[in-house]
């Protein structure tokens, strides 16, 4: 019964058989899709782009003036000179037309008087979390002479924690 | 391929290659979508600007401390403020030379010396920080 009869079409079955497994592996590990919460090349951009600005502001803008921009800025809670720099920082594009991000930049500062604990305030927003955007976390560390959690006004490190989004 | 014969057996054998280099190039474009995928993802892992700051924001207060503009007790406040904060908000462990221990500055040795540690959990960096 044995002979050698139909080779090329056993070689077809083989051939079929392993597209066919193939296709299955292809279409099992696709699983790679692009969504919302996967976009970390966006993410990567404005981090660096919000770290960037935030660092800008927390340099002094000359070598007269000791304090930088970012320093008066938590001294004295002004949100106005926040919102002006930060956005004139990150938003600026080569052409006519400004990019949209939005942010919003809280202060935290360790408690002293309340057991040490990790406490904020709002510092500025130009728009409210609504849950539905995807924004990045940038901090900087600043040195600021201000009253938070203790008695008196010192020297305190405290972080200016900004969200930033783009929609 | 139905006839009952061997006839046309290399229009057959490019059929299977033509095939085959579709479903490379399927795979290809399957892979495609993961481009910069993983280069964004070390970029964002790497604490490289968490560093920077609380290493300039350190030094900064010990220089305050060591050139005599702020106090020794209030220069370890901060540094209260510096390690619970980077340990609540930044999740890293950062640590520097109690102030106590830093020798300020003498006509014969005007350096300021301070060992930074930082440790994330993925990246450890440790230095030791002179002053020009």
């Amino acid at each position: 019964m044995v002979n050698d009869t139909g080779q090329l079409y056993t070689i077809e079955g083989i051939a079929a058989a392993l597209i066919m497994l193939f296709s299955a592996y292809l279409v099992l590990s696709a699983t790679s899709v692009y969504t919302p919460g996967d976009t970390h090349i966006s993410d990567m951009q404005l981090e660096q782009l919000g770290t960037d600005a935030l660092r800008m502001m927390n340099t002094p803008i000359n070598s007269s003036s000791a304090k930088s921009p970012l320093q008066e800025i938590v001294e004295t809670n002004n949100a106005t000179y926040f919102n002006e720099t930060f956005l004139n920082y990150v938003n600026n594009k080569t052409e006519l037309k400004t990019d949209n991000l939005h942010y919003s930049a809280v202060v935290t500062y360790r408690n002293i008087t309340n057991g040490n604990t990790t406490w904020n305030y709002p510092l500025s927003s130009n728009r409210n979390l609504t849950g539905g955007e995807h924004p990045v976390r940038v901090t900087e560390w600043v040195l600021a002479n201000i009253q938070a959690g203790s008695n008196v006004k010192q020297n305190r490190a405290i972080l200016v924690e900004v969200l930033l989004w783009r929609d | 391929m139905a006839g009952l014969n061997d006839d046309a057996q290399w229009i057959v054998l490019m059929g299977f290659v033509v095939s085959f280099s579709l479903f490379f190039l399927a795979m290809l474009l399957n892979q495609s979508t993961l481009v910069g995928q993983t280069t964004a993802e070390g970029v964002l892992d790497f604490p490289k600007n968490d560093v920077r700051d609380v290493k300039d924001v350190i030094t900064e207060s010990v220089m305050l401390y060591t050139s005599g503009r702020d106090s020794p007790s209030n220069a370890t406040v901060v540094q209260l403020d510096i390690e619970s904060l980077a340990l609540s908000r930044k999740n890293a462990v950062v640590g520097y030379t109690p102030i106590d221990e830093i020798a300020l500055p003498t006509s014969s040795d005007k350096h300021t010396r301070i060992s930074i540690h930082y440790n994330n959990g993925v990246t450890e960096y440790n230095e030791y920080w002179t002053s020009l």
